[in-house]
C-alpha cells in the first residue's frame, strides 16, 4: 500500500517536472495577447484558439497582415516562419535519407568485414564524435566561406551529417553484432558479395535500429541551432530555430507569437519521439554505451 | 564434381596458431569427416575451404584451379549450418530459391527445382511457412534443401546435427548419407560426433592442435589408431590405456616403455588362445543389451563392455580372456601406436 | 602481395568512402585548419593583414580576465548541472524501473525534454522567468514563498543556476535512459539474495543498485559534462552573457570573439583551449573513475 502511495507521488511528480513547462508553453500558444499578458496568469486559456498560428502562417500575406485583427505585434521576420519551416524539413529529410545510406554502408564494413584499416577508421568515427561543436564551429565556418557555400541549404547539410554520422554508425553497429553471423556466411555461400549480404541480411534484420538512426538524424539537424545560426544569414537557408531565436531576442515581439512559434517547433520532433520511442530509446542507449 | 586439395594451409590469428600447414586431399567424390574436439580447427578448414575465412598461407585447390584468394560467393560451394541459418524474413520456398535467383535462373526453372527438392526432402507442405514456424530437424531440412537445390559439386557442414535431438539425429544422419550417394558430389563434414563420423565418413581426419593427427578409413582410424590421442578420442567408453597392469604383447621389445591400450569391448570369456586375466568387479553399468564394468586388476582399473548374458554382480572376481592382437601398443614417450 | 587489395578491403573502402570524406572535409580538415588559423592574427575587418603569431592568440586569451571568468562560469554551471542531472536521472531511472499501471505513459513522457529543440526549451523558460507574466512568480507568490514579484534572470546570483535549470531539464531524459539499461541489466537474483540477507530497501538501493549502476553512471557523468562544457544554445537566447558578466561562459566567449568582434584567431584559440580541456577531462574521468569499475 505504502509502495504504491509512494509510486502514484512520485509519478506525478514526474509527469508535473517534464510535462508541466511544455503545457504551460502550450496554453500560453492558444491565448490572447490580452489573456497572455494577465498578472495574475490564466492557467487554461479563457478563449482557446488557433489565431496566433493563423496570424503567423498568414504574415507573408501583406494584405492579412496589415488587418489581422489581433491586438499585438508580429514582427516582419515572421513572414520567413513558413519558409524557415520548410528549409528545416528539406535539410532534415536530406540529413535522415544521407545519413541512414552513409553509415549504414559504413556500419556493415566495420561491424562485418575484416579489412585492413579497420581499426584505423573505427578511431577516426570515434574521434570525430568527442570534438565539441563550439571548436569545430570557427573553422567550419571559414571553411564554408572559402567555398563560397554560406548561406546554402547543402552546407547545413554536410554539417550535420558530419555531427549525426559518428553516433547513428554506433547505433547500427551495435545492431549489426546481433545478428548471427552464421547468416552472412550461408548468404556468402548462397552468392551474395558484401553488397548483397547487406542487402539480403543486414538491412531486412535491422529495421528497428534504421528506424533509430532515421529519427536520430532528423530530430539532430531539426533541433540544431548553432551551426545554423553561423552558417546562415537569410530566408534562403535559414531554419526554424534561428527565426524564433530571433522573435526571443526582439523584444517588440508579442509573447503570444514567440510561445505560438515555439510550438510549431516542437510539435514535430515530439510527436516523432513519442510515436518511435521503442525505436529512439533502443538506439540512444545502443549507441551511447557503444562509443 | 570437384577435388579438394589443401598444401601446406595455415591459419593464424595474431599469434596464434589455429590450423597448422595442413596437407589434406579430397577426392572427387569423397565423403570426407573433420572430426575432433571444439577449438581444433577442423571448422576454421572448413571455413577457408568456403572461403569465409582468409587463407594465411599455403595454397587451396579445386580441381587443378587455385582459389586460395577467391571471395566465398564466386567459389560455388554450399554449405550447411549447426544454426540452420535460414533467413527469418524469407519464407520456407524463398529460402530454398535464393541461391538460384542469386544466380539469375529463370523464374520458371526456380520454381520447378524448388519443387522438387522440396518433395524429396518432404517440404512441400511448409513451403509458404517462416523459418520460425518449424521444428529443429525442419528447419535443418530447409538449409540442406537450399543447398543441395544449386547442385554444387562441393558441399560443406559444419556440425548440422549438433542441435537436433537423439532421434532425429538418427534419421537425418541417413537423409544425409543418401544425398551423398545421389548427388555424388564431394562432402566434407565437420564433427565432434564420433558416431556421426563412422557412420558417413568416406575418410576421416581427426583433427587436434591445428593439427591432422590421422587420415584414414573409419575402419582404419578406430582398428589402428595412429596415437593415443586419436585411439582415446574415439570409442566409447573410451579405449583403456595404461602404462603397467595389461599384459604386453610378446613382439614388443624387453624394456621398452610402451602405453598398452585395450578396447572396452575386446574381451571374451577365458578360452584357449587367449591370454586370462581376472579382477574384482567395483561397479556394474546396465546398458540394456550390454554391461559396463568397472573392474579392478593388480595395480590397475579398467572399462569393459560385456554381453548381458554374463551376469555379473558387484563384487564378484571376474575371470576374462583377452586376444593379444587386439591389443594397441604406444611407446610411452611419443604416444605414437607401434606395430609389430 | 602486400599491395594486391583482396576483395575484401576493396569492397570496404567503397563502403566506408562516403563517411570518411564527409568526416574528413567537415571536421578533420576544420579542425587541422583550425589551429593554422589560431597562429594568425586574424581580424575580419582588417582582411589583408594577418600575420603569423606563433602563439601569442593562446597567451593573450589566457592572460585576459574575461577568459578567467569564462572559466569561473561555465565551472560554475558545468558542475550544477553534472549533479543535479545524475541525482534527478538516478531517482527517475529508479521510478521507472518499477512496474506499475501507468509506467509506459512515464516512459513516452521522458522523451519529450529530450525531443524538445533548445531553442524551444529557452524561450518556454524565459517564458516561465519572466518578470511580469510568468509563470514561476505566479506560483511561488500563490504558494507564499515570496512576496513580490522578481525579475529573475537579471539577479546576477541566480542567472546562471536558473539557465542550468533548463538545460537539466533536456538533459535529464538521456541521462535516466543510460542508467535504465543498466538498471534492468542487474541480475534479479542479486535483489533476491539480498532481500533472503535481510537487507532493507535503503540497504539494497546501496549495497546491490548503486555498485551496479557505477559503468551507467560513469558514462553518464563524462556524457553530461561534454554536453554542459561547451553548451552555447541557452546562453544566447536566455540571457547573452549577462546580466553583467553573470552568464558569461567559455563557450558565449567564443562566439562574442569571433562573430562580435570578428577576431578569429583569438576565437580559433580559444576553441582550441576549449576542446583540449573537453579531452582532458574525459581523459581524467576514465582515469579516475573508470579503473574502479574495471
Amino acid at each position: 500500500m505504502a509502495r504504491r502511495l509512494l509510486l502514484a507521488l512520485f509519478s506525478a511528480l514526474f509527469v508535473l517536472y517534464v510535462a508541466g513547462p511544455v503545457l504551460w508553453l502550450l496554453s500560453s500558444s492558444l491565448q490572447m495577447e490580452s489573456e497572455i499578458t494577465a498578472v495574475p496568469p490564466n492557467w487554461l486559456p479563457p478563449h482557446p484558439g488557433l489565431h496566433n498560428f493563423t496570424a503567423i502562417f498568414t504574415a507573408g500575406d501583406s494584405a492579412e497582415y496589415a488587418n489581422r485583427g489581433i491586438a499585438g505585434f508580429l514582427p516582419s521576420g515572421a513572414a520567413n516562419l513558413l519558409p524557415a519551416l520548410y528549409n528545416s524539413l528539406k535539410v532534415g529529410l536530406w540529413v535522415a535519407g544521407l545519413n541512414l545510406l552513409f553509415s549504414l554502408t559504413a556500419a556493415y564494413a566495420i561491424a562485418v568485414i575484416d579489412f585492413k584499416g579497420r581499426r584505423a577508421t573505427l578511431y577516426t568515427v570515434l574521434a570525430t564524435r568527442v570534438i565539441p561543436d563550439i571548436a569545430l564551429v570557427v573553422p567550419l565556418f571559414l571553411v564554408i566561406r572559402n567555398l563560397g557555400l554560406i548561406n546554402s541549404i547543402g552546407a547545413l547539410v554536410v554539417t550535420y551529417l558530419a555531427v549525426t554520422v559518428p553516433f547513428t554508425i554506433f547505433i547500427l553497429i551495435s545492431y549489426f553484432e546481433g545478428i548471427p553471423r552464421d547468416l552472412y556466411r550461408a548468404s556468402r555461400i548462397d552468392g551474395c558479395g558484401h553488397w548483397g549480404a547487406l542487402r539480403h541480411v543486414y538491412l531486412p534484420l535491422s529495421l528497428p535500429a534504421l528506424v533509430a538512426a532515421l529519427m536520430f538524424a532528423f530530430l539532430t539537424s531539426w533541433n540544431e541551432f548553432l551551426f545554423a545560426l553561423v552558417l546562415t544569414q537569410n530566408a534562403a537557408a535559414q531554419t526554424l530555430p534561428i527565426i524564433i531565436a530571433g522573435f526571443v531576442m526582439d523584444f517588440t515581439t508579442s509573447f503570444s507569437f514567440v510561445n505560438a512559434a515555439g510550438v510549431i517547433a516542437i510539435l514535430p520532433p515530439v510527436l516523432l519521439a513519442i510515436i518511435f520511442q521503442r525505436y529512439i530509446v533502443s538506439g540512444l542507449t545502443a549507441g551511447a554505451v557503444k562509443g | 564434381m570437384a577435388a579438394i586439395t589443401l598444401q601446406g594451409v595455415t591459419k593464424r590469428y595474431g599469434n596464434v596458431t589455429a590450423v597448422q600447414a595442413l596437407d589434406l586431399a579430397i577426392r572427387e567424390g569423397e565423403f570426407m569427416v573433420l572430426l575432433g574436439p571444439s577449438g581444433c580447427g577442423k571448422t576454421t578448414t572448413l571455413n577457408m575451404i568456403a572461403g569465409l575465412e582468409e587463407i594465411s598461407d599455403g595454397t587451396l585447390l579445386f580441381d587443378a584451379k587455385d582459389v586460395t584468394r577467391l571471395p566465398p560467393h564466386k567459389r560455388e560451394v554450399a554449405m550447411v549450418f549447426q544454426s540452420y541459418a535460414l533467413y527469418p524474413n524469407k519464407t520456407v520456398a524463398e529460402n530454398i530459391a535464393f541461391p538460384l535467383r542469386l544466380r539469375g535462373v529463370p523464374k520458371a526453372e526456380i520454381d520447378r527445382a524448388v519443387a522438387s527438392v522440396a518433395e524429396q526432402l518432404e517440404l512441400t507442405p511448409l513451403l509458404q511457412r517462416r523459418p520460425n514456424q518449424l521444428s529443429g530437424g525442419q528447419r535443418q531440412r530447409v538449409a540442406l534443401g537450399r543447398a543441395i537445390v544449386r547442385q554444387p559439386s562441393v558441399f560443406l557442414m559444419d556440425e548440422p546435427l549438433s542441435n537436433l535431438d537423439a532421434t532425429l539425429r538418427l534419421s537425418m544422419r541417413s537423409l544425409i548419407k543418401r544425398l551423398h550417394h545421389q548427388l555424388k558430389a564431394t562432402f566434407v563434414y565437420v564433427t565432434h560426433d564420433q558416431a556421426e563420423a563412422l557412420t558417413l565418413a568416406d575418410r576421416i581426419a581427426v583433427m587436434q592442435g591445428g593439427i591432422v593427427q590421422q587420415l584414414d578409413t573409419p575402419e582404419g582410424i578406430y582398428e589402428r589408431p595412429a596415437n593415443t590421442f586419436v585411439a582415446s578420442f574415439l570409442g566409447s567408453p573410451q579405449i583403456n590405456l595404461l602404462r603397467a597392469g595389461l599384459p604386453r604383447p610378446a613382439w614388443v621389445a624387453e624394456g621398452r616403455d610402451v602405453i598398452v591400450g585395450l578396447r572396452p569391448e575386446d574381451v571374451a570369456r577365458p578360452t584357449e588362445g587367449l591370454t586370462a586375466l581376472s579382477g574384482r568387479v567395483e561397479l556394474v553399468s546396465p546398458l540394456g543389451s550390454e554391461t559396463q564394468l568397472e573392474l579392478a586388476l593388480p595395480g590397475a582399473s579398467i572399462t569393459l563392455r560385456v554381453p548381458k548374458d554374463w551376469r555379473v554382480t558387484e563384487g564378484e572376481t571376474l575371470a576374462f580372456g583377452i586376444d593379444p592382437a587386439r591389443l594397441h601398443v604406444f611407446d610411452a614417450a611419443t604416444e605414437r601406436r607401434i606395430a609389430p | 602481395m602486400g599491395l594486391r587489395l583482396s576483395y575484401d578491403d576493396r569492397s570496404a573502402a567503397v563502403l566506408v568512402f562516403p563517411v570518411l570524406a564527409v568526416l574528413l572535409v567537415v571536421a578533420a580538415y576544420p579542425i587541422l585548419y583550425s589551429f593554422w588559423v589560431s597562429l594568425h592574427d586574424i581580424v575580419l575587418t582588417r582582411p589583408l593583414r594577418r600575420p603569423f603569431v606563433w602563439f601569442e592568440n593562446y597567451e593573450r586569451m589566457l592572460g585576459d580576465a574575461r577568459f578567467h571568468t569564462a572559466v569561473l562560469r561555465t565551472t560554475v554551471y558545468t558542475v550544477v548541472t553534472v549533479s543535479v542531472v545524475s541525482v534527478l536521472a538516478v531517482g527517475v531511472a529508479l521510478l521507472l524501473n518499477e512496474t506499475f499501471p501507468g509506467h509506459k505513459l512515464l516512459n513516452a513522457l521522458l522523451l519529450l525534454p529530450w525531443a524538445t529543440p533548445s531553442i524551444v526549451n529557452g524561450l518556454m523558460w524565459k517564458w516561465i522567468y519572466d518578470p511580469t507574466y510568468g509563470l514561476m512568480n505566479a506560483v511561488l507568490v500563490k504558494l507564499g514563498l515570496i512576496e513580490s514579484y522578481r525579475a529573475w534572470l537579471g539577479d546576477p546570483d541566480l542567472t546562471l543556476l536558473l539557465i542550468s535549470n533548463a538545460a537539466i531539464w533536456k538533459q535529464m531524459p538521456l541521462a535516466a535512459l543510460l542508467l535504465l539499461v543498466t538498471m534492468k541489466a542487474i541480475p534479479d537474483d542479486l535483489y533476491r539474495a539480498a532481500k533472503v540477507d535481510g537487507a532493507t530497501v535503503f540497504q539494497r538501493f546501496v549495497h546491490v543498485t548503486l555498485p551496479a549502476l557505477r559503468p551507467g553512471l560513469m558514462l553518464v557523468l563524462v556524457y553530461e559534462t561534454m554536453i554542459s562544457i561547451r553548451h552555447f544554445d541557452l546562453f544566447l537566447i536566455m540571457t547573452q552573457g549577462g546580466p553583467g558578466d553573470a552568464s558569461y561562459t567559455l563557450s558565449w566567449l567564443i562566439y562574442v570573439e569571433t562573430f562580435r568582434s570578428l577576431r578569429f584567431g583569438t576565437g580559433a584559440a580559444l576553441s582550441y583551449l576549449l576542446a583540449m580541456l573537453t579531452f582532458l577531462l574525459s581523459w581524467l574521468f576514465i582515469r579516475f573513475l573508470g579503473e574502479k569499475t574495471a
